[in-house]
């Protein structure tokens, strides 16, 4: 009591204490980004929830129509198919994403020349454009004279349709998804493996561990954060689609049959192809908000030793 | 207490306030561009170049089409006051792209800009098309045949100037019918032998015969000729759904035969099945559905290819229809100057002197492979459009050509959705046929834009 008063006064006179000064400067660095955060970003999207209860032609016209969109929505078995294709795409994917990063990153994890070598390339998918990639990748698989295609009934396979099936399409999109991103997961699991000490693995391999045991019992648990922070990420980018989006709009269009309108495919019809922008922004807050309890629920990916 | 008030840069606290606050407020506007709530003013510079939205010029990929607007635009800038300027917007940003919609969306749509039958409804009803008919002398507006003109026409008024007119029919490769021990006289006349004729011409390296499979606006006009041979319409007069037909089955399940029996492909190469060289030419596909443009298309593309043409099959006791489709010159009614616009549109394609009518000649014959729209240039061009595979057009195909019907963006959807199924998904055709007619006669009820044609 009796400290405070005596140091209150100088403090005032004096300016800002150094915590504050610290304070001050840290929100200064960030001010730039922020106002660019807010604008560009936090603004459109408060504008695309206004946007949602409003029915908009797309030439000016606005009428309020209240929770009218959601209502449509509901209703809307085409929204619905959207989102299950948005599910099953992030199920499909997530999982396929996580096995593959770790699996490659365990396969070149030493270093030597080869596994340089091997690295470039499995993260080189990752310096193409999505629409090369796409229109490649299509290539590859379309019926009868796609190399794929040619393969798999020199295999004797049968002819499969892999993008004009609707049983494969959404199947054949997360495929070239996992080939597009694996790289980049890699990348962070190779991160995470280096944060192991390498004294584990001695001390585990003295007391008699076998490979498996080690990546069981060591590599694993250690890796829970790098593992946390890869399924938060890969499932935010699996339903919101946005390299997804790509993909789909150049190899299927979301047919066939839609059944590679994934949400954000179908948001992309609505607005653009029909002009329902209202509809759309609606749609696209709920997607925001899946989203965002994604985000929620894994804490951001955020992840404290235990 | 002054000094450290100050700031490094000598701005006093409430002058940097002021200024952000006067960049925060620039911001917010900014960000708030076609909002409801601000509206921008309306820039209304009578000086100001027009902007011509179209995807051909300059910057386009074939030179005789890219001439053909500078030409046009060049023409007119020499003997008006009020200018107009050519912007090149990339088809695939255009025809399936955001970038019509976004900047009428943000009140920025260009002055003049091309539109397609299927995308009329969409600009009319959204109030952005300016009525042409002012600018266009009697004479002139009796020059387009009736079933060119009316899908571009509400109460009377023309609103829309068609540039071409784009028959489908069918191509085949002749290269692929040799093969397969095939000449002209085997081109069939019927669905049963085109499918029949399609199985023979599959190989293992190849598909006999190719309708469309994408999705979109495209993929159902290549459709509409199937549905309308057999008698089918998607309205009856009194405004009701007549899509539950068997003359709607028919042709959905035409289309499904196709697929399952696998001489027809799911998937289609380049950019689709309006593409005759990444399919036909490179050997995809022995036969292909699709219009007039294919042949320009090889023309410039695929020089050494041999083909040859013929008018859609027919189903049992149906008569012969192709649909025709075609790009209009459109002006924006809420852009700089709509009456300049407009009068460039009626200008360029719809003026009774010679110039106008010329234009529209080279653009079906120099440009493009096309149809005119006019009966004056089909008289002018008479040569031209008598010879060759546009000569083919022109006496067979043409004759049965009905004009691309105009649907709201819901309607299209609805049809879609029931092509997809049932071709790629393997929908029951009835029962498609059905649940779609429902969602048709629901939408019809509460539709209140101008006529569906």
């Amino acid at each position: 009591m009796a400290d405070m008063i005596v140091h209150s006064k100088p403090v005032a006179r004096r300016g800002l204490s150094a915590k504050h000064q610290e304070w001050l400067a840290g929100y200064i660095f960030i001010l730039p980004d922020a106002l660019g955060l807010l604008v560009f970003l936090g603004m459109p999207m408060v504008l695309s929830l206004v946007l949602g209860f409003f029915e908009v032609n797309g030439f000016g016209a606005y009428r309020f129509v209240g929770f009218g969109n959601y209502v449509r929505m509901y209703r809307d078995p085409l929204f619905w198919t959207a989102l299950r294709a948005t599910l099953l795409y992030a199920v499909v994917l997530v999982p396929s994403l996580y096995v593959c990063g770790l699996g490659l990153a365990l396969l070149v994890q030493t270093t030597n020349r080869f596994n340089s070598v091997m690295r470039a390339m499995f993260f080189a998918p990752q310096m193409v454009s999505l629409v090369v990639v796409a229109v490649v990748w299509q290539f590859m698989v379309i019926d009868k004279i796609g190399l794929i295609s040619r393969l798999m009934s020199m295999l004797g396979a049968g002819a499969v349709s892999f993008l004009g099936d609707p049983h494969f399409a959404l199947l054949t999109i997360a495929f070239v998804s996992l080939w597009f991103l694996m790289g980049f997961y890699m990348l962070i699991f190779l991160g995470g493996l280096q944060d192991i000490p390498a004294e584990y693995y001695e001390a585990a391999k003295i007391d008699g561990a076998g490979p498996v045991a080690r990546f069981w019992f060591i590599t694993m648990p250690l890796l829970k954060p790098t593992s946390f922070f890869v399924i938060m990420v890969s499932m935010v980018a699996a339903v919101a689609g946005a390299q997804a989006f790509d993909i789909i709009y150049i190899m299927t269009k979301g047919g066939p049959a839609n059944s590679t309108a994934v949400l954000i495919v179908y948001i992309y019809q609505q607005a653009f192809a029909f002009g329902a922008f209202g509809y759309a922004a609606a749609m696209a807050s709920v997607l925001m908000l899946v989203t965002g309890l994604l985000f929620l629920f894994t804490r951001g990916g955020r992840f404290n030793y235990d | 207490m002054t000094d450290k008030s100050k700031k490094p840069g000598g701005l006093s606290r409430r002058i940097l306030l002021q200024r952000g606050a006067t960049f925060a407020a620039a911001g917010v506007a900014g960000g708030l561009t076609g909002f409801p709530f601000i509206n921008k003013m309306a820039v209304r510079a009578q000086s100001a170049p027009l902007k011509f939205w179209q995807f051909y010029a300059p910057g386009g990929p074939v030179k005789t089409q890219i001439d053909w607007f500078d030409k046009t635009v060049s023409n007119w800038n020499d003997s008006h006051e009020q200018k107009i300027e050519l912007e090149y917007i990339p088809t695939s940003e255009y025809v399936n792209g955001p970038k019509l919609a976004t900047a009428f969306a943000s009140g920025e749509g260009p002055d003049v800009f091309l539109i397609s039958p299927g995308d009329f409804l969409r600009y009319y009803n959204g109030g952005v098309l300016q009525d042409l008919t002012p600018h266009i002398d009697d004479a002139a507006k009796a020059d387009f045949p009736e079933n060119v003109i009316a899908n571009r026409m509400v109460d009377g008024k023309i609103y829309g100037l068609p540039m071409e007119v784009e028959p489908m029919a069918m191509y085949y490769s002749v290269k692929a019918f040799e093969e397969a021990g095939l000449n002209e006289n085997d081109i069939p006349a019927t669905w049963e032998q085109l499918l029949q004729l399609a199985k023979k011409l599959t190989t293992a390296n190849r598909y006999g015969v190719l309708f469309e499979t994408q999705p979109g606006y495209y993929q159902n006009f290549t459709w509409y000729p199937f549905l309308w041979q057999g008698g089918g319409e998607f309205q009856t007069e009194d405004g009701k759904s007549a899509f539950d037909s068997p003359a709607t089955v028919q042709a959905l399940k035409f289309w499904q035969d196709a697929v399952n029996s696998g001489v027809a492909p799911r998937q289609v190469m380049g950019t689709g099945a309006n593409d005759t060289v990444a399919n036909l030419a490179a050997g995809y596909v022995a036969m292909q559905n699709v219009g007039i443009w294919g042949i320009s298309q090889l023309a410039n593309n695929a020089k050494d290819f041999k083909y040859g043409v013929f008018k859609l099959p027919t189903p049992p006791n149906g008569k012969y229809v192709t649909v025709g489709g075609g790009w209009a010159f459109v002006a924006n009614a809420k852009g700089k100057n709509p009456d300049a616009a407009a009068a460039f549109c009626a200008w360029a394609l719809a003026s009774a002197d010679k110039g106008s009518v010329g234009r529209v000649v080279d653009w079906c014959t120099k440009g493009k492979s096309d149809m005119p729209p006019r009966k004056s240039a089909l008289e002018a061009g008479k040569a031209d459009f008598d010879q060759g595979m546009i000569g083919t057009f022109a006496k067979n195909i043409y004759p049965g050509i009905r004009a691309e019907p105009r649907l709201p963006p819901e309607v299209y959807k609805i049809i879609s959705d029931a092509i997809q199924q049932t071709q790629l998904g393997g929908a029951d055709p009835q029962a498609t046929a059905t649940a779609a007619s429902q969602q048709l006669d629901a939408f019809l009820g509460s539709y209140s834009g101008a006529p569906i044609l």
